[in-house]
């Protein structure tokens, strides 16, 4: 439920206007603006799921060191310096001496009498106590810790089995992709082909019951190929496959005996301990091995049409400042909704707080948790702050009015809307946005009301509609308040959302320089002096109302 | 639509800087802690400017940036160790647009700028937040963590759960600036 304003990207449809918004998966639509791009381009925005996303620069998010993209590599996608995590909790390790300077611990005195004559230091989680001495990792001085680990990982059986087969496909590779541009590649007898024949009979040879991968002859032309182009060698592996299974493997005869003499669920490591490794580990707690941390990255993100860059990153890692930041906060209004009846009941609440709490209060209190009740009308606001230097013009629909190709299979829904939106139907302004309010005095922006009504002269005006709940409601600083009014029908349930098409008319260059501001937006109200540089761009939104109370439920006529 | 949030004059002291402090916080060792200017420390926060460094001369045990918030019942300690065998207390940074929630217990040794941090969280000794983190309700960061730029962390012990968006900076500024100027005494005291 919520209260709530989302902005429409429209990737993941065919048309430009978005699914009807009680489509469950129309969620998948509607992103905050904060999280939304804008290309200058395309003119369009774009959203997480539509960007191309580029690594800028891999760190430690631990020690939060750079590591430059030749390394990662080498270093396998982890922290080579002196991070690690811990494999019970995922928390950091820290290295300590098996000597603490006070041996309060009891724990620690067997540790140091198993490891006599071991060197001194191992690592120790401070959230759940476990430490590497009871995997038997300790290591000779403090530094370089992660080199004397990967020595570990690198000897691991999988991991040299691996190697191995990178290295035997390696020459291959190399041929192929220097060819690639081959038309052959499109095909499924293509340069792959052979590798895949090479490794299935591989398969077939070390574990029985796998049958050769033989779809259709396809692996026999391949290899005819393969034979033609490039030999390869008949893989031997290093261990037989069924024999390295025996004590790591998932499903091995060994696990079926350690889970019969399971005493605490505990002995059995977790899924989500097991499947950080890149092999598959071992069932048993006891087993398991500190981790060296995973590096994060910096990433960039380009437009997937003109591939403009749409952010990029400082080169510093923890710099929060980009080089390039196109968000669409800064090129479209952020609007927000509010209920004035939840707020005039969360007052009404506050106030009789003291008193015993009656019936109205019980209505209060479904209102103020953002309730309607069917059958009623309510109010609501929308505030437009406008992002741009420029005063802009927006206009609003109510989506089902709009596109009557879409309406069509809303059929599905029921015959009737369940419920009204009213908008204000003409175009309204709103302010152009200045620097200055952002600076020290901006306290009077959200001040008492008397304030701004004297400041900025501009309230008085609105003030003489009276209580319009339609239309222009306030205007402040680069913020405009419309109202909007909704009426439910009488067996109206469910969560109230509707898309909204924003449109609006903004001057694309700014050629004369305007004095002052506030005396130029209030004329631009009245004039509507359409200038011929003016540009329109409209996007949708999805407004959220919160949940409708049905009429069943107990309430109090007031 | 930014409601006012309303306190009782009479609870509040404000300094020139705009900070507004709470009659109810308890505040050990003022002329330690330094604040920035329009911070609030809400009623209830322990703030400890007392547990300073052993030594000679003034320290600043304990110092926040602009525009911050103390949560209701937040207990801020400098973090402190033992070190070649001495005990020692440790100062404890804070940048600005910080807001710590509500009964969250902070022992830091820095929080960047634009830090949000939720509602009963412990932040463990020693702890180093960067810049424009956040940090959700409930989580528990284990002492000498390090939280990295942009991260939202959460959970038991605290650990990464996403990157925040990159316009994060700009939404946590207009947010507590927002706070600040919503915070205000109660009209019919003016």
């Amino acid at each position: 439920m919520g209260l709530g304003v989302e902005y429409y990207c429209p990737c993941l449809a065919a048309t430009p206007h978005p699914p009807p918004p009680n489509l469950p998966s129309s969620s998948h639509s509607f992103h905050p603006l904060h999280n939304l791009f804008f290309c200058e381009e395309c003119d369009a925005v774009r959203c997480n799921r539509c960007v191309f996303v580029e690594v800028s620069g891999y760190y430690c998010p631990n020690c939060l060191f750079e590591v430059p993209s030749a390394s990662v590599r080498a270093e396998k996608n982890r922290c080579a310096r002196n991070c690690f995590m811990c494999p019970n909790c995922s928390n950091t390790l820290t290295v300590v001496p098996s000597d603490p300077p006070d041996t309060g611990d009891s724990r620690n005195s067997p540790i140091v009498i198993s490891t006599v004559g071991e060197p001194p230091f191992f690592l120790y989680c401070n959230h759940c106590r476990w430490d590497s001495a009871e995997v038997d990792i300790t290591f000779e001085k403090p530094t370089g810790l992660a080199a004397q680990l990967q020595k570990f990982e690198d000897s691991a059986p999988e991991s040299l089995e691996f190697e191995r087969l990178k290295e035997h496909f390696e020459p291959f590779l190399r041929a192929s992709n220097s060819n690639a541009i081959q038309p052959t590649n499109s095909s499924h007898h293509g340069q792959l082909n052979p590798i895949q024949a090479a490794a299935s009979s591989a398969l077939s040879r070390d574990i029985p019951g796998v049958s050769k991968y033989n779809p259709l002859g396809r692996s026999r032309s391949g290899r005819e190929k393969a034979a033609n182009r490039n030999e390869i060698a008949e893989y031997k592996a290093r261990v037989e496959a069924g024999a390295m299974g025996l004590n790591s493997g998932s499903g091995a005869e060994g696990d079926v005996e350690f889970v019969k003499h399971l005493e605490t669920v505990e002995e059995v490591a977790a899924l989500n301990q097991r499947w950080v490794n890149s092999w598959p580990a071992s069932l048993h707690t006891s087993d398991m091995k500190p981790l060296r941390i995973p590096l994060h990255s910096k990433k960039s993100k380009r437009c997937p049409s003109c591939r403009h860059i749409l952010i990029k990153p400082e080169q510093k890692a923890q710099s929060v400042r980009y080089k390039i930041k196109l968000v669409a906060a800064n090129y479209l209004p952020a609007i927000s909704v509010s209920l004035p009846h939840a707020q005039a009941a969360l007052e009404m609440m506050k106030r009789s707080a003291g008193r015993t709490g009656s019936a109205a209060n019980e209505e209060h209190s479904l209102a103020a948790a953002g309730g309607m009740i069917a059958g009623k009308t309510y109010p609501f606001h929308l505030s437009f702050t406008n992002p741009l230097y420029d005063p802009i013009q927006v206009r609003l629909h109510v989506q089902r009015a709009v596109p009557p190709i879409t309406v069509v299979p809303e059929g599905g829904k029921a015959p009737r809307a369940p419920f009204a939106v009213t908008l204000p139907s003409s175009a309204f302004p709103i302010a152009a946005y200045a620097e200055a309010w952002e600076y020290e005095d901006d306290e009077d922006m959200f001040g008492d009301e008397d304030d701004f009504e004297g400041a900025r002269g501009l309230k008085d005006r609105d003030g003489r509609g009276k209580t319009r709940a339609v239309g222009v409601l306030e205007r402040r600083a680069n913020v405009t308040v419309v109202g909007g009014e909704i009426v439910l029908g009488k067996e109206a349930k469910g969560a109230v959302k509707f898309n909204m098409l924003v449109t609006y008319t903004y001057r694309s260059d700014d050629p004369e320089p305007e004095g002052d501001i506030e005396g130029l937006s209030p004329s631009k109200a009245h004039g509507h002096s359409k200038a011929p540089e003016m540009k329109t761009f409209s996007f949708y939104t999805l407004v959220e109302l919160g949940n409708i109370i049905p009429r069943e439920d107990p309430k109090m006529d007031l | 639509m930014a409601q006012p949030i309303y306190y009782t004059r009479a609870e509040y002291i404000e300094t020139d800087t705009g900070n507004k402090v709470s009659r109810r916080a308890t505040i050990a060792g003022p002329q330690n802690i330094i604040l920035g200017g329009k911070t609030i420390i809400s009623s209830g926060a322990i703030i400890r400017g007392d547990l300073r460094r052993t030594g000679p001369g003034h320290a600043v045990v304990i110092s926040l940036g602009r525009y911050c918030l103390i949560g209701e019942g937040c207990v801020m300690r400098p973090p402190y160790k033992t070190y070649r065998g001495n005990f020692n207390y440790y100062p404890m940074k804070i940048g600005d647009h910080v807001h710590i929630g509500a009964n969250t217990i902070v022992e830091a040794a820095t929080i960047g700028n634009h830090v949000e941090i939720g509602k009963n969280c412990v932040i463990g000794k020693f702890t180093i937040i960067k810049d424009c983190a956040k940090i959700a309700d409930n989580t528990v960061i284990p002492p000498n963590t390090v939280v990295p730029a942009m991260a939202l962390f959460g959970g038991s012990p605290g650990h990464f759960i996403e990157d925040l968006p990159e316009s994060t900076q700009e939404i946590v500024e207009a947010q507590t600036k927002q706070y600040y100027t919503r915070f205000q005494p109660l009209p019919s005291e003016r």
